[in-house]
């Protein structure tokens, strides 16, 4: 049984195609204005991959910010529920999500059913996002995915106070005047988000083991920063993009509801 | 149903039109502490004033500054904005201190908004303690505010027209807490959206015709058969204070749930309580205001208001709360930590939401929080 999974979020927009637990092919492209066109986009890209069609797909299920308008799903359901199955698919001993992605940080806890338990997300402040790594990337003009491995070259400890993103972003201005070293700047900018992810996970009761989900999860100077200041060592995720879990998490309830609707299965939540 | 919602949705509603066409007076007031049978007793309309049709901040934002709640910065800007000229007066009470607060920054905009500030404006105080010293005192604070009215309105309160102003809301307070009754059942027969609407309308209508309204109203409910309960979760609504039927709405708008209790101060947890009809009226009228508030503005109730939160989620088999407070509410801020911390310990699922006040604003954010917590109802 073929199931899909569509994750459409703030920044960007990812399929999954999976067949028996298996991932058959996934996608991540830039979301565009409208989320209609970046599911259509992204949706089309997954098929083509696996050389499939939508004739071929028992079931989709939507998620993410944009999941109301994707004219293709079957259901929908929460990000919260969607990182919360497919972490749980892959790593059953986690008990703490941490999801950061373009445009939210949420902490998600779950018992030992899987089910989740609490969460919390950030509230309207993009600052501990996705969105806030892009926004001072681009004033270091520093490539994104390059900004995990510079933060680690750093030699000198910076601290970045201002949480708001606007102003964080004179900080830095104010410490690249100084003439202080691009990767400090950037290994102080890993801190300080981290500080505040941590601060919202913390209030919910960090429980291990804790995964990363989302994009940021790419970044190993946040990965890393985020485990100092939990204090705790967060498990990575083996053999899967952290930001595609939302996605696959959706094809996972996707394929419980395609198996119950064939009477094969009783759904878990 | 429609005259609830025009009353409860729109500033210049049919009620008000009606009751200015009559040239009698009409007074607003800010908080659930004051009486309305004081005016009532007099022939004047009591308003409770609302922020709903508030467009933009540039006024309220002025006069107040940006790190307070958005209520009484919304009713500000309405005031600025002659949203409120239909008032005769207005009674600030210092329900919070941003409330407390509307008092200075209303005058203080009237000396550049000319003309909004009502020809009666008075501070009334109310303590934050309800008994001994502090009863004595409100009871004082109502006289004197008594005195005000009829000075400057030219009326004469007796005991008498307040003894059958009680008697006229009391009417509408056990319709009210007949219609809560009816949520307790299995098969709850209408939706919180539409209780909350009625609620809301009684802040604003005449009194004896909001009460034929409700009767007939409620005799409807009566016989009305089909669940609206039926596979949805049961949820209670708290928090800050709200006049936002649009809340409710979209709790139960995509058919997972239904709001079956809430404890919000323009909800039936202030207007479906009885006051004393035998006494002193001003006295009555004392005790209940004061005593029988469950608002975290009041010191040391704490045990009290969760006991009968704790009453009210059994009555009404709660599945989950969700616990909304406008940015900056202090209040209810801290107030809806503690119960979250209570009632999750007792087993109830909750869900806090921090938000602003306003025409819905921020909708989406709020939707994706209480998806996933229906989600984690399901389970």
């Amino acid at each position: 049984m073929i199931v899909a999974g569509c994750d459409i979020g703030s920044l960007t927009a990812k399929a999954v195609i999976m067949e028996n637990d298996k991932i058959l092919s996934h996608a991540v492209i830039r979301a565009k204005t409208r989320p209609s066109e970046s599911a259509d986009e992204v949706m089309e890209m997954v098929l083509a991959s696996a050389g499939l069609t939508m004739d071929d797909i028992a079931c989709v299920m939507g998620t993410g910010y944009g999941r109301e308008q994707i004219s293709f799903v079957d259901h929908v359901k929460s990000e919260i529920s969607c990182h919360a199955k497919a972490a749980w698919h892959v790593l059953p001993s986690v008990r703490m999500i941490i999801d950061i992605g373009g445009q939210d940080a949420k902490a998600t806890r779950l018992d030992d059913n899987g089910n989740v338990a609490r969460y919390i997300y950030n509230d309207k402040c993009a600052s501990g996002t996705g969105r806030f790594l892009e926004i001072m990337a681009d004033a270091l003009e520093v490539p994104l995915p390059e900004m995990g491995a510079m933060g680690e070259r750093s030699t000198e400890k910076l601290q970045i106070s201002n949480q708001c993103v606007i102003f964080a972003e004179t900080e830095v201005v104010s410490l690249v005047n100084e003439g202080k070293e691009t990767a400090d700047i950037v290994s102080a900018l890993h801190k300080a988000m981290a500080k505040r992810v941590a601060s919202l996970a913390k209030s919910i009761e960090v429980k291990e083991d804790v995964v990363m989900t989302g994009g940021v999860a790419k970044n190993s100077g946040v990965f890393k920063a985020l485990s100092e200041a939990l204090n705790v060592e967060i498990k990575s995720i083996k053999g899967i993009d952290p930001q595609i879990m939302g996605a696959m998490g959706a094809a996972l309830y996707a394929q419980e509801e395609a198996l119950e609707s064939n009477g094969e299965l009783k759904k878990t939540g | 149903m429609d005259e609830f919602y025009d009353a409860a949705t729109r500033l210049n509603c049919q009620a008000i039109r009606d009751w200015q066409a009559t040239e009698r007076p009409i007074v607003g007031y800010t908080c659930s502490y004051t009486p309305g049978e004081i005016f009532h007793s007099v022939d004047i309309l009591p308003v409770r004033l609302k922020g709903i049709e508030t467009e933009g901040m540039e006024i309220g934002d002025t006069y107040y500054g940006p790190f307070i709640c958005s209520f009484p910065k919304c009713l500000l800007q309405l005031a600025g904005k002659e949203k409120f000229m239909f008032l005769d007066g207005a009674i600030i009470t210092p329900g919070c201190d941003g409330m407390r607060r509307l008092d200075e920054c209303w005058r203080k905009a009237a000396e550049d908004y000319k003309g909004i500030l009502p020809d009666f404006f008075y501070y009334f105080d109310v303590p934050h303690k309800s008994e001994n010293h502090g009863m004595a005192w409100y009871i004082e604070e109502l006289r004197i505010l008594i005195k005000k009215i009829e000075n400057h309105f030219n009326v004469k309160v007796t005991d008498d027209n307040l003894a059958d102003a009680i008697k006229v809301y009391n009417q509408g307070r056990r319709m009210l807490q007949e219609i809560e009754s009816l949520r307790y059942r299995d098969d709850v027969v209408v939706s919180g959206t539409d209780i909350f609407a009625a609620t809301v309308a009684g802040t604003v209508m005449q009194r004896e015709a909001y009460n034929q309204a409700l009767r007939r109203w409620l005799e409807e409910l009566k016989n009305r058969t089909t669940s609206l309960s039926a596979g949805k979760k049961r949820l209670m609504l708290i928090g800050s204070i709200s006049d936002e039927i649009e809340l409710f709405r979209m709790l139960e708008e995509n058919n997972d749930a239904i709001v079956v209790g809430e404890n919000l101060c323009f909800g039936i947890r202030h207007e479906g309580n009885e006051i004393d009809e035998h006494g002193d009226p001003v006295e009555a009228l004392g005790r209940h205001y004061l005593q029988s508030s469950v608002c975290p503005r009041m010191y040391g109730k704490y045990k009290e208001r969760l006991a009968l939160l704790k009453q009210k989620l059994d009555a009404a088999r709660v599945d989950g709360v969700v616990m909304q407070n406008i940015r900056f509410c202090d209040l209810h801020g801290a107030e809806n930590s503690l119960f979250e911390r209570d009632l999750e310990a007792m087993g109830m699922p909750c869900l806090k939401l921090e938000r602003e006040y306003g025409p819905m604003i921020d909708v989406g954010r709020m939707k994706l929080r209480i998806n996933a917590f229906l989600e984690r109802l399901r389970v």
